[in-house]
């Protein structure tokens, strides 16, 4: 597990003092809450080691759990922990400071690749074991007992939204880095001569694509003073109006910087479609092939495929 | 020859301006008029207009060269924008403005090349 | 790829009044200045740059005297807000205006669609003879 700098939570899940003061809100954490929660700080420091031990009696009985404790140091650092985050809940301040601390916690778990399942089974198991103690602690008294039941399930259940939030944004946080690499691949240009390039386009072009598709060509043809670049949409898998238009764009931005256009890649599906629908690609090179695409750009720069026979004969150096 | 600080060179028959700064009423005014007076007393046929540094265009921008391609070319001479950013070439395409009756090159050299190619018929007199 | 729509706090601002042609410049050089602060890619950058400069010029050439506000946007990415705000004779069909087509080749076109299609958001409020009020909004890319 590389020691990367771990992305900030915090920020990715927007969460702040208005969004904290927000949650507390909605779970209907009041101060009578905060005050019941430290006046069971005894409470919890008589009966944390227990809580904790059944907690993990369950973890430690289903293989997939226990394989997140392989050997007894892990497992006393790990309950050493568990005893801490208890105490935690009976602190009496539940602020940013509390909510990042939870965070913190959530993202450990997620981290070692615990499923939501386990995590959210383990504080089952924990709910249940400390209502066990409630009942017991408040014996005779009723009343108090349901209230400290009440307010112990409102503060874990804050707890566990902030912890699944932790798994959340994690798998956001890597599909925004793999969109990024599925982006870079996208939009492959290749250079086939000197001032000859290449892009196959494959797959659904939409808005957002076709915008990056143009700035990608664009750089490009700049970066490798391209004079044509050869656009083949056979992989494009339908040719409606906003594609056609798309492509257009594109070709009138190349056109502006001064090179050439040439569109490959046109079934006979798509000339149908882009004459029905009054498209007008007339002012762009465009063939059906790729290969004869290749010979239309190379006669632009002056260029032309010929064959061996000929060159023998000729005796070129 | 300073037009209100745009550069104007010659490069044979072609003169090449080169535009570094922010461009407002008075300097277009005066690069338009410098240009055609140096056009007028050298004979050159053929202007170049460098916009590399140019990292924005806008509407405003992109008429006054429109327009300083037209008074060349009443002048008999073509005008060939070169070093355009791929970033302002996005930007007017988005915006819907085609510069009209301009040619554009990828660079200085390609520029040359342009207009080193257009036929002279007979106007080439000795000029170092 | 996010759950909730982009959004923002304007974190800090800056306000240019618009009298004369230089102070379009001003508000260009600004909006420059930030993009490259902020690290905006070369696209979005000219897409702000260029958007300032027309609605900056808008005002000076059809108000004369107006203001631009121009706002950091700190949310879930970084953002532009420029607000142009004048006294002007207002947009007498704003309809027409905003379905433009292309910027107009003469001098006197509002640019107004061409300018719209630059940025993600575009809000204006307009009425003749009290004045214009125009805001748009542009985001960093996330990826």
């Amino acid at each position: 597990m590389e020691l990367g700098i771990q992305p900030d939570y915090m920020k990715i899940l927007k969460l702040d003092d208005e969004e904290c003061r927000r949650r507390l809100e909605f779970f209907e954490l009041t101060p009578d809450d905060f005050q019941r929660l430290t006046s069971l700080r005894a409470f919890a420091e008589r009966w944390t080691q227990e809580i904790t031990e059944g907690l993990y009696e369950l973890l430690m009985k289903h293989p997939e759990s226990r394989s997140f404790f392989p050997d007894e140091a892990t497992l006393a650092r790990v309950k050493r922990l568990q005893n801490a985050y208890f105490l935690h809940l009976f602190s009496g301040t539940y602020d940013l400071a509390y909510v990042r601390d939870r965070l913190r916690v959530g993202s450990a778990h997620e981290r070692i690749g615990m499923p939501p399942k386990l995590y959210l089974g383990a504080y089952r198991r924990y709910l249940a074991l400390i209502h066990e103690k409630l009942r017991n602690h408040f014996k005779g008294n009723e009343t108090e007992a349901v209230k400290a039941i009440e307010t112990i399930r409102k503060i874990i259940f804050f707890d566990m939204a902030i912890a699944i939030d932790t798994y959340i944004a994690a798998y956001l946080e890597t599909m925004t880095r793999h969109q990024a690499a599925i982006r870079e691949l996208s939009t492959p240009v290749i250079k086939v001569y000197d001032r000859i390039l290449l892009l196959p386009i494959v797959g659904t072009v939409d808005t957002q694509r076709a915008n990056q598709i143009m700035e990608t060509v664009l750089v490009q043809v700049v970066e490798q003073q391209a004079k044509v670049i050869i656009i083949d949409i056979a992989g494009v898998p339908v040719v409606d109006t906003k594609v056609a238009d798309h492509i257009l764009q594109t070709t009138a931005a190349v056109q502006l910087l001064g090179a050439q256009t040439v569109l490959t890649g046109i079934s006979a599906a798509v000339a149908r479609t882009v004459v029905q629908l009054g498209v007008e690609l007339t002012r762009v090179e465009t063939r059906a092939k790729l290969s004869e695409g290749i010979e239309v750009a190379l006669s632009i720069i002056g260029k032309k495929i010929s064959s061996r026979k000929n060159a023998d004969a000729e005796s070129e150096d | 020859m300073p037009s209100g600080g745009i550069p104007i060179l010659r490069i044979g028959h072609t003169l090449l301006a080169t535009i570094q700064l922010d461009l407002h009423d008075t300097v277009v005014d005066a690069f338009q008029s410098d240009v055609l007076e140096e056009m007028e007393r050298t004979g050159a046929d053929g202007l170049i207009i460098d916009i590399s540094a140019l990292e924005s265009v806008d509407s405003y921008v992109a008429r006054m060269l429109s327009n300083t391609g037209k008074m060349a070319k009443l002048m008999g001479a073509e005008t060939v924008i070169v070093g355009m950013r791929p970033a302002v070439a996005a930007t007017l395409v988005r915006m819907g403005y085609f510069m009209t009756g301009i040619r554009t090159a990828l660079s200085l050299e390609e520029g040359l090349e342009i207009q080193a190619s257009r036929s002279k018929d007979g106007r080439r007199s000795e000029i170092p | 790829m996010s759950f909730s729509a982009n959004s923002g706090v304007v974190a800090e601002s800056w306000e240019i009044r618009i009298e004369k042609e230089a102070d379009i410049i001003a508000v260009r050089q600004l909006v420059r200045e930030l993009t490259r602060e902020h690290k905006f890619d070369q696209f979005v950058a000219a897409a702000l740059t260029t958007a300032a400069s027309e609605l900056s010029r808008n005002v000076w050439v059809h108000a004369k005297s107006g203001v631009a506000r121009i706002g950091v946007l700190r949310g879930e990415r970084i953002g532009l807000e420029l607000s142009f705000v004048d006294k002007g004779p207002g947009i007498a069909d704003l309809q027409k205006a905003l379905a433009g087509g292309y910027s107009t080749a003469n001098s006197l076109g509002l640019g107004l669609s061409g300018t719209k299609r630059l940025v993600d958001e575009f809000h204006i409020e307009t009425e003749t003879g009290l004045g214009t009020t125009i805001v748009i909004r542009k985001w960093k890319k996330d990826f």
